[in-house]
């Protein structure tokens, strides 16, 4: 009996200590959400704001499955998502294997490599965009110093803008990467290099016999977030290129906040953020079963 | 030499080259924002120059920068405190105390770190306009704790999973009850944690961006959206955005490196220990 009650008080307990924090989500992200879902079948301008909101149906879902500026925007983040994320999973596996075998000033190496993905994309974006500067940007600077021609406007070319913001995306991220991938080969038991050594085996060998196959789950945690962090990408595109020139650096995320915020069109920006939110959970949660069945997420 | 020394070397020089390609671009704008424009605005790199306070005086004078950091630091902290506040206690009722559909409150607070900001700043942005919450600190506030406080309840509910639970079973004999070995126990046992987790959401709050550019009005805009509103408007002035760029910077620098154990379970939502 006394232990019956123990337990009731127990999860009474639980559900006062848990209970705030739920209703907290759930006014924050459940009702917006669930707003934007309502709101989502409305045809609803702000500029005409003595309009009422006319019911429209599912006829935002079936314009943006139609909308070329949708496809454009997709197709942009597929690119950036396999450039970027392929690119810092290559360079963060060299980098973290030659942190690896450091054996001084790896402390410092590893305070320094972090700065970038701790500064603010905002001036991330700032710091390329004088780099970059056709006129007075260091790389031009450096360029002119050589004598090859100056004056290329990454962020404004057709052909540059997306390949110049995967380089900013490079930067800031790869760090992010060494760090992951750097935990998960410290974690690899020793006896296996030394059995390895005993084997006569090369670095090489042991880099891509045993280093490789050990940081396959922290591989797979690079791509979840990194996957689902640059598909939402917004901030440093917003700064550098507004999603230009034309809609060349077109992301998802930037053409629903200016549906919304420069054309006040509501009704389908908030279609817009529900397609987002369940493209996003659709590709996460693919991502999280595999995770799970190798143990890696609870 | 033998071929391992080698290769240590190799491996040295590549972590060196990649070091270099970090830091250049922080280095620039740390040197532009004491340079002149002549020093600035030159064919080829300058590193020889007579530094100036010049775009610090303007930055911190008539362009008033420091009522962004104030904004931000007031944002950064009203957030953080009542994530901590709420999280706190939530994280560990899901990592100690029977709860009914345990598992699936801690699926709904993973869905939350999916849930992309761009999905909610619409939404909230009518809403916070029809209750005339538009502009104000309590907006921005609201909309950091929808990242800060999953972060919370995620990171504080690993720690306390890695607690041993014979002490706070020992606490409960004595007498004190579940929630006086939570507090009693617990809690200070995972005080380092807990100041790593509550550095992390300054960080996350003092960088966000869109909810700042979108909820934010003319008296509430963060740094990111003050150092933004450089880039825009007065591009010419290279020194002064620079100079603002530092100032949002240094503290991110000390806070990422006090909290630079925690960093990668941070954002990793604790699925790298680290």
């Amino acid at each position: 009996m006394a232990s019956r009650t123990r337990r009731r008080t127990g999860r009474g307990l639980g559900h006062a200590m848990l209970g705030p924090a739920l209703l907290l989500l759930l006014a924050l992200i459940i009702v917006p959400l669930v707003y934007s879902a309502g709101l989502s079948a409305y045809s609803w301008k702000l500029t005409d704001i003595d309009l009422p909101k006319q019911f429209a149906g599912l006829a935002n879902y079936t314009r943006l499955l139609g909308d070329p500026t949708v496809r454009t925007a997709v197709l942009n983040t597929i690119v950036y998502v396999v450039a970027a994320v392929g690119c810092e999973l290559v360079l963060g596996f060299v980098i973290a294997a030659a942190l690896f075998e450091m054996t001084k000033g790896r402390r410092l190496a590893n305070a320094l490599i972090l700065l970038p993905m701790i500064i603010a994309p905002v001036i991330t974006a700032l710091l390329w965009r004088y780099l970059l500067d056709p006129q007075f940007g260091l790389v031009a600077q450096v360029m002119g110093v050589f004598g090859a021609p100056s004056g290329i406007g990454w962020f404004g070319d057709q052909h540059l803008a997306l390949p110049a913001l995967i380089v900013v995306d490079i930067w800031q991220w790869t760090p992010f990467v060494i760090l992951i991938l750097h935990a998960g080969m410290l974690s690899i038991g020793q006896e296996q290099f030394e059995a390895a050594s005993m084997d006569g085996a090369s670095r090489l060998v042991v880099l891509r016999r045993i280093m490789l196959p050990a940081i396959v789950p922290q591989i797979m945690i690079v791509l979840l977030f990194r996957t689902m962090d640059t598909y939402r990408i917004f901030d440093t595109v917003f700064v550098l290129t507004k999603g230009g020139p034309g809609l060349a650096t077109e992301t998802i995320g930037l053409y629903t906040y200016r549906t919304g915020f420069s054309y006040f069109d509501m009704g389908y920006a908030m279609a817009l953020s529900i397609f987002i939110l369940v493209t996003v959970v659709l590709v996460s949660s693919v991502y999280i079963r595999l995770l799970r069945r190798r143990e890696v997420l609870r | 030499m033998k071929r391992r020394d080698w290769w240590v070397i190799g491996c040295y020089a590549v972590v060196a080259v990649f070091l270099a390609w970090v830091l250049v671009p922080i280095l620039t704008v740390v040197l532009n924002s004491v340079k002149s424009p002549p020093d600035i605005f030159s064919a080829t790199p300058r590193l020889a120059f007579t530094p100036t306070g010049d775009n610090f005086a303007k930055v911190l004078g008539e362009l008033r920068f420091q009522d962004y950091l104030v904004n931000s630091t007031l944002v950064a902290l009203g957030s953080t405190a009542l994530s901590i506040a709420v999280g706190v206690p939530a994280a560990y009722a899901l990592a100690r105390l029977p709860i009914r559909g345990r598992e699936w409150w801690a699926w709904l607070i993973l869905f939350t770190r999916m849930v992309p900001a761009v999905a909610l700043v619409v939404p909230m942005f009518v809403i916070f306009q029809s209750v005339s919450l538009l502009g104000t600190y309590a907006a921005l506030v609201a909309a950091h704790t929808t990242f800060n406080l999953p972060i919370v309840i995620w990171m504080m509910r690993s720690f306390f999973e890695e607690l041993p639970p014979d002490l706070e079973e020992a606490a409960q004999v004595d007498g004190t009850g579940r929630f006086g070995a939570f507090l009693r126990v617990a809690l200070p046992l995972t005080t380092p944690a807990l100041a790593a987790t509550g550095v992390l959401c300054l960080l996350f709050s003092w960088n966000e961006f869109l909810f700042a550019l979108v909820l934010s009005g003319r008296d509430t805009q963060t740094v990111p959206i003050g150092v933004a509103s450089f880039i825009g408007t007065v591009s010419v002035d290279w020194g002064g955005s620079s100079a603002a760029a530092v100032l949002a910077m240094v503290p991110v620098f000390v806070l990422g490196l006090a909290a630079q154990r925690f960093l990668v379970r941070g954002l990793t939502f604790g699925a790298v220990k680290g």
